[in-house]
């Protein structure tokens, strides 16, 4: 303890005056320093070994003359056998004599769904890398192509092989032998180029004593030389060791600050390049604080010159414009030019850096891009170069040829996101921490006495007994399961906080039974359980990959094991990059080992998705009747979306993370995982009433909603700023609520073929060369335009209307004719939000405190006529909870306006199953509005089956179209009907 | 046109009979959710039409109450804009407590049964229970508001009283100076005749404690620097990431220790070695000079102790799991100086107090009578002036207290200098909104790493006195729940005890404050 410090403190100020007017000096001295990443507790490309050594063999490919790829086909080893192509990879450098025994395994596989795989691998290691992700991250055992679907042809002069193939036969695979290169082409275009640059490096594992002999002798060697001749060629001879020592870096053992990584398997990194050709902008590969497209890190010009980074890493304040490592990683790539599209898949999870580097003829692209005058048609090309620190070389690549064709190959392997709880698309409010029962009432009245919806309220560690997860603190939380009936009552859910660090204490029930399992990762030496420092202390982390780990993770959610859970309490999971404040990199060391003897190394980025998926099978399995589980995760890797929601980690509540949330969503969006959020408001600090304003009316358009705040800031619940914030916030939760049913359908898309929800425009308008690198606005499913206001004052907006088709504001109906730029009115209390012509947007437009409570509500549907007469749309309901859904309990039809004619239409297959009680009453609701836009001539009258109901119309605000309003048509939402306009 | 049982308010069934509610909802010219003092709005005009209460539409009068929301601002529902509850509520499938016949659900989907005698007797007996506690309470707001005025009155008498001796306990002083003025003036004539062998004897006896208390100076100097300057590197150069809770509470200290001393403050003044000529002025004694470099020292050796105590926070409580090569070093320069430094006599170990010799007083010849003419005038100003002082210190606090707010029937005067600690946030800033009943005080110390402490009062009437609950619902930031009689409505003395719902405006939170007695925490008396 600190003796007497106030006492001190008081005498000492009460000197002040003297030592005022006596002062000469007037050193300004800054207090409370504005906090930042703490950049150097991350490693740069320089201080990973690997990393330098791959960088460094591209640096040596560039600076050699006429550089050839080492790595060649054994022409005569190649065969191609139901769908597998299979041969020997040589390195002429390290394989003199090529055997079938040395050199590496090379397989193509032509999957059904016109992707294809490549896999490189040791063929006979001195023992097995690890080559386990697969079957965590691959949901099933995938098709392959058919034998009639391609065909071989005969290798040309050159030694290339080709191969012809494809559902439509459209795709054409070039193999070169020597070197090594394999070219994919679509429709006769090259698209992707494997080792185009020649920089595969594959480091073989060996035996450490040799190359320890071997460099003392290096050593020796180089002393005597020295001493022969100590001044002649010293410079060159330094230059040639510098990418000597890089090409050699820290092979056997890393020192980064005071850790050591042991490395007892020494070097087995990989690396390849990828080119991307005709193609000059690339997205994906989240997470990072960066835009959309991505920015070069190579080359003449390059904004960044670090590599991005793929590591999961919990990063205190994380900066904006920085490729830095973040919470999550998910190493696709997609690639998009006008008369291009593919994606590739580097299925590795083990720390990966990817060097981007643009083709001369492009270096602008980033968010500006579309308001320059259009370049001439150049084939550009964007050249990416991948290496990662351990594993298998394992790649797939999507060739399209539609965007909606590469999402559904993607998540046909990787899995499509979960259909979630209907609540968890509504209204989250969270803070760390709501401190007691009472403090959570009131928050709850709090809401209603504002008429604020909202579903559901989060506790956060301070809510446990010491942070042991599963416990309470009870003199805070006397009575939970009494809390959670409160707020059940009115159809909200409650979410606690579960870590993946075990607090290290033998009176704690889950630190003792773990202990007692044997299901704590393990330090190096593979005996003892790895200890570190976490939020409760002293701590333990869950070995995920122990089948038994996982069964008893899973258990600890039962009701009678988590006391004072029910029902309605749902889970998150924080911290589990995993978080270790006393780890390097503030993560577990890489030697730590997991169940089999497996190195830590080989799958750190998979870990918090371990940690995740083990959680939500533990509330699937709680339930005697099955109910959809909602676990939100902030670390991620490829696949999260079957498991849940993530968000983008602890941002600040700052404008500049509020505008980099869209890019940092779209990205993971297009990675695979739709169900994705921001933090509202920013986590840490505290935003001003604009900001957070701004942030609600951004943040309804997220996919994952949520409010969130850090311990020491002020209390931000919405209602807290007086007017006319109050409403302006109210405003915006209401709007979401009142597209909920237009967001459910569009889960429900997603969890079919895989579709992002939040859409870049490019995606959209794949066409439109002014999108590609837009990233300040995007698209909600294919309806809804959304452009943000992340800067303070603001009360005009520009605003790209992509298209040739016309776009209504969703609150007043403006209309804006695309395409083009054009700036509208964005006043504090709303941001230009547009539904585009041709669509049909189903609604739910009544006030309430809950989404639950809308269940019984009739629906509007808003219908954007395009410049033909025509709209189509779509609505899925199901009972928002169970998986009953699997077997057809559903409602999914589509409407369509042609010829002046409102259908609805069955798209639920006959064979699809019965639906229950609920689902029938809920297609039985209802439509009480049709609102039709973009209307030529004012609707005179509207019949259903003959019978005429009321119509009204307006003309819009901005140009010489009709809204009409139809009341009442007196049809069911499940059922068909046709009404016809005249 | 569909009739739905018009949902009774809580407080509507307090005020009617049971008979007579259920007789009026089978009227069957009322609207659902219109009040009769309102029914005069929704009247069909010749046509059968009607138009929207914001004009800004006309509609068949059968569109009211259809379940659709013709008028943008909703008025053709009134159903569902009823001001009991509000219109998210109704058919939500809960039944919401204020409407206890359950009318607020009348789609079919759930069945709210009607629990309107229940709820009746049980909202009776709690009027009942409220109106006996806003009686006591307003017999003893009355008090208050006497205690209030008569106070009022009394500080305004005495004031009257004080500012008439204003004047007189003013010249009192004047003359006082003026006759120490004289006498001093005498007796310093006098001790200059013979001050300059004085002086240069005494500064030759003192020199040699000059030179060591100037080493001593710069000594506290150099270690003042050089603690500022860890602590400083530990803030800017520890490592976040490791949420080291002691870390983060000792920069936070340090801050916080930084801010105290003040705006213009910086750290490293003064830090430039002495040679003692700062400290000495012309015409000043070797004594001066010295009590000058000594009390400069131990200025530097406080803050030497405030910077020592962090350290030793630091030393004892941090996290000896990580490397932070910030912390480590602090912690070094901590372990370093703990050995060298004497908490108790805030100096060096080494360092024992000086024995200044005594100036010899005997060396001044025949000092006896004009010094004691000059210490009787100095204790006759120093009386003159404190009276005066006195006076005028009754006097500001006497006005203190009458430009308090004790609300506009002086209820508050009650309750004025009433112990009431509140974790030093003892400034009473203001009051919240019109009606008297939430207080804010501000400016208490400040929090590790947050805000100064701050108090939010709230108060509902009860019968006493007393602190119901104390909630942080941000850090440093303390909201009170009192009850006191000093927010009861003041009910007429003729009242009667049937004749509860006339009486002003009852704080609604009123019916709980007897519950909460229980699980709250005592505190002082108020």
């Amino acid at each position: 303890m600190i003796p007497a410090r106030g006492g001190t403190r008081t005498s000492s100020s009460s000197r002040t005056k003297r030592t005022i007017s006596r002062s000469v000096l007037a050193l300004g001295l800054v207090l409370g320093c504005v906090s930042a990443v703490k950049r150097e507790d991350f490693k740069t490309c320089a201080q990973s070994g690997f990393c330098t050594r791959n960088r460094a063999y591209a640096e040596l490919a560039k600076e050699t003359p006429q550089w050839i790829s080492p790595f060649q086909l054994n022409p005569s080893s190649l065969r191609l056998q139901g769908g597998i192509l299979t041969g020997d990879l040589i390195n002429i450098e390290e394989d003199k004599q090529p055997s079938s025994k040395s050199g590496l395994a090379f397989e193509l596989h032509l999957l059904d769904n016109d992707s294809v795989r490549v896999r490189i691998n040791e063929r006979d290691p001195i023992h097995p890398r690890y080559d386990g992700v697969k079957d965590t991250v691959l949901i099933k055992p995938y098709g392959m192509a058919n034998e009639n679907s391609y065909q071989k042809l005969a290798k040309d002069d050159s030694g290339v092989l080709t191969i012809q193939y494809g559902n439509k036969n459209q795709n054409t695979i070039k193999v070169n032998s020597a070197p090594f290169k394999i070219e994919f082409l679509v429709n006769g275009v090259s698209t992707v180029v494997l080792n185009d640059e020649g920089l595969l490096k594959f480091e073989r594992l060996r035996k450490k004593q040799e190359e320890a002999a071997q460099e003392k002798e290096i050593v020796d060697e180089d002393k005597l030389v020295d001493q022969g001749d100590e001044n002649k060629d010293d410079e060159v001879k330094i230059e040639k060791s510098e990418l000597e020592t890089k090409l050699e870096a820290n092979m056997w053992e890393e020192k980064f600050k005071e850790y050591t990584d042991s490395k007892p398997r020494g070097p087995e990194s990989f690396g390849m390049d990828i080119t991307f050709s005709g193609i000059d902008h690339v997205y994906g590969i989240p997470q990072h604080a960066s835009s959309l497209s991505l920015k070069a890190t190579k080359g003449t010009d390059a904004p960044y010159n670090e590599p991005y980074r793929l590591y999961n890493l919990d990063v205190f304040e994380y900066e904006v414009d920085n490729p830095m490592a973040l919470y999550g990683s998910i190493p696709f790539m997609l690639g998009h030019s006008k008369n291009n599209t593919a994606a590739v898949f580097w299925m590795n999870a083990a720390e990966t850096w990817i060097d981007v580097e643009k083709s001369p003829e492009d270096k602008t692209g980033g968010i500006l891009s579309w308001i320059k005058t259009k370049k001439p048609v150049s084939a550009p090309s964007t050249k990416t170069h991948w290496i990662s620190e351990a594993g298998v070389l394992d790649l797939f690549v999507f060739l399209g040829p539609t965007h909606r064709d590469i999402f559904r190959q993607y998540t046909s392997l990787v899995g499509t996101t979960a259909l979630p709880q209907a609540f968890s698309i509504a209204y989250h409010q969270c803070r760390w921490n709501y401190n007691t029962q009472q403090d959570v009432a009131e928050v709850d009245a709090g809401f209603d006495e504002h008429d604020i919806p909202y579903d559901v309220l989060w506790l956060d560690i301070e809510h446990t007994n010491g942070k042991r997860y599963f416990t309470w603190d009870h003199a805070k939380f006397p009575d939970p399961m009494d809390m959670q009936r409160a707020l059940g009552a009115k159809g909200r859910k409650m979410v606690t906080i579960i870590d993946p660090h075990i607090k290290k204490d033998n009176d704690y029930y889950v630190s003792k039974e773990g202990a007692e399992l044997d299901v704590y990762i393990k330090n190096k030496d593979g005996n003892s359980d790895f200890d570190g420092w976490c939020w409760p202390g002293s701590s333990q982390w869950i070995d995920f990959y122990n089948p038994k780990a996982r069964d008893w993770w899973a258990s600890q959610f039962s009701y009678d094991r988590y006391v004072g859970s029910t029902n309605t309490l749902f889970t998150w999971n924080d911290m589990n990059e995993p978080s270790v404040f006393s780890g390097p990199e503030i993560t577990i060391p890489k030697d730590v080992i997991h169940y089999g003897n497996m190195e830590h190394r080989n799958v750190h980025n998979l870990y918090g998705t371990m940690f995740h998926s083990a959680t939500a099978q533990g509330l699937t399995q709680r339930n005697e009747t099955n109910q959809r589980p909602f676990v939100l995760s902030r670390a991620f890797f490829a696949g999260t979306q079957r498991f849940g929601a993530i968000w983008t980690g602890d941002n600040l509540a700052t404008w500049e993370h509020l505008e980099v949330a869209s890019p940092m969503l779209l990205t993971i969006g297009l990675a695979g995982i739709p169900f994705s959020g921001a933090d509202v408001g920013g986590f840490f600090g505290n935003p001003e009433p604009e900001l957070l304003t701004r942030w609600y009316q951004a943040g309804i358009y997220y996919p994952f909603f949520r409010a969130h705040a850090h311990l020491d800031s002020k209390r931000r619940e919405p209602w807290l700023f007086g007017e006319p914030y109050t409403t302006q916030m109210r405003e915006a939760i209401r709007t979401r609520y009142s597209f909920l049913p237009f967001w459910y359908t569009l889960f429900q898309e997603s969890s079919v073929d895989g579709m992002p929800i939040i859409r870049p425009m490019f995606v959209e308008f794949p066409e439109d060369e002014a999108v590609f690198g837009m990233d300040d606005q995007y698209m909600v499913g294919n309806a809804l335009l959304v452009k943000p206001v992340s800067k303070p004052g603001v009360t005009r907006s520009t605003v790209y209307f992509a298209g040739t088709e016309k776009w209504f504001g969703i609150k007043d109906y403006s209309v804006e004719q695309g395409p083009g730029a054009k700036e509208v009115a964005s006043p504090a209390d709303k941001i230009p939000v547009y539904q585009r012509a041709g669509t049909i947007v189903p609604k739910r437009e009544r006030p309430r405190r809950s989404s639950k409570a809308m269940e019984n509500d009739p629906f509007t549907l808003v219908i954007a006529l395009d410049s033909n007469g025509e709209a189509t749309g779509r609505i899925y309901l199901d009972d928002g909870e169970s998986f009953d859904y699997q077997t057809g309990d559903y409602i999914l039809r589509e409407f369509k306006v042609a010829d002046k004619v409102l259908t609805s239409r069955n798209l639920k297959p006959a064979d699809a199953g019965e639906t229950s009680e609920f689902v029938k009453r809920a297609g039985a609701l209802r439509i009480e509005r049709l609102v039709v836009l973009g209307s030529t001539v004012p609707l005179k009258e509207v019949t259903v089956d003959g019978r005429a109901v009321q119509v009204e119309c307006s003309q819009a605000p901005t140009d010489g179209s009709y809204v009409c309003t139809v009341k009442e048509p007196k049809v069911l939402i499940g059922e068909d009907f046709s009404i016809a306009f005249a | 046109m569909k009739t739905y049982p018009a949902c009774l308010p809580l407080l509507a069934t307090l005020a009617l009979s049971i008979a007579v509610a259920k007789a009026q909802t089978n009227d069957r010219n009322s609207l659902r959710g219109v009040s009769p003092s309102n029914a005069k709005l929704y009247v069909p005009n010749a046509s059968n039409h009607w138009t929207c209460l914001n004009g800004s539409k006309t509609i068949p009068f059968s569109a009211i109450n259809d379940d659709y929301c013709d008028c943008a601002d909703g008025s053709d529902e009134p159903g569902h804009i009823a001001t009991d509850i509000k219109s998210s509520r109704v058919n939500d499938g809960v039944c919401d407590p204020e409407c206890c016949d359950g009318s607020d659900e009348f789609d079919g989907r759930i069945h709210c049964p009607n629990v309107c005698d229940e709820v009746g007797v049980e909202a009776r007996k709690e009027q009942e229970r409220v109106r006996r506690i806003q009686e006591e309470g307003s017999r003893l707001r009355k008090g208050y508001i006497q205690h209030g005025k008569t106070t009022k009155l009394k500080l305004q008498q005495e004031l009257e009283i004080l500012k008439a001796k204003t004047d007189q306990v003013k010249a009192a002083a004047v003359d006082a100076k003026e006759n120490l003025d004289k006498i001093t003036e005498e007796y310093e004539a006098f001790l200059e005749s013979s001050k300059k062998d004085r002086e240069a004897e005494r500064e030759a006896q003192l020199q040699p404690f000059i030179q060591e208390q100037i080493k001593r100076l710069n000594r506290a100097k150099e270690t003042k620097g050089h603690l500022h300057r860890t602590l400083q590197d530990l803030r800017e150069n520890h490592n976040k990431n490791y949420h080291d809770m002691a870390v983060k509470e000792m920069v936070s200290e340090y801050d916080d220790y930084v801010t105290s001393l003040g705006d213009s403050h910086t750290v490293f003044e003064l830090l430039t070695p002495t040679d003692g000529s700062h400290q000495s002025e012309p015409g000043n004694s070797a004594d001066t000079l010295l009590d000058r470099l000594i009390e400069d020292t131990a200025i530097i050796q406080r803050e030497i102790t405030s910077l020592h105590d962090i350290l030793m926070g630091l030393r004892h409580e941090y996290n000896t799991e990580y490397n932070d090569e910030a912390v480590l070093e602090a912690v070094k320069v901590a372990v370093e100086f703990d050995s060298q430094w004497n908490t108790e006599r805030q100096e060096f170990n080494d360092e024992l107090p000086l024995d200044v010799p005594e100036a010899d007083a005997d060396k001044v010849p025949e000092s006896g009578a004009i010094k004691n003419e000059s210490d009787m005038a100095q204790a006759e100003f120093d009386r003159a002036t404190d009276e005066e002082v006195k006076v005028q210190n009754t006097i500001k606090d006497i006005e203190r207290k009458l430009n308090i707010d004790f609300s506009l029937d002086e209820t508050f005067a009650e309750l004025l200098d009433q112990c009431f600690d509140f974790k030093d946030a003892d400034k009473f800033s203001n009051w919240e909104g019109d009606n008297y009943s939430v207080q804010k005080y501000t400016g208490g110390s400040k929090c590790w790493n947050g805000p100064e402490r701050s108090v939010r009062l709230e108060m509902t009437c009860g019968a006493k006195n007393e602190i119901l609950s104390v909630t942080e619902p941000e850090k440093c930031e303390y909201h009170f729940k009192m009850q006191t009689p000093a927010v009861c409505p003041v009910l007429p003395d003729s009242e009667s005890g049937n004749d509860g719902n006339g009486a002003g405006n009852v704080p609604q939170s009123v019916a709980y404050s007897e519950e909460r007695k229980d699980e709250v925490k005592r505190h002082d008396e108020l």
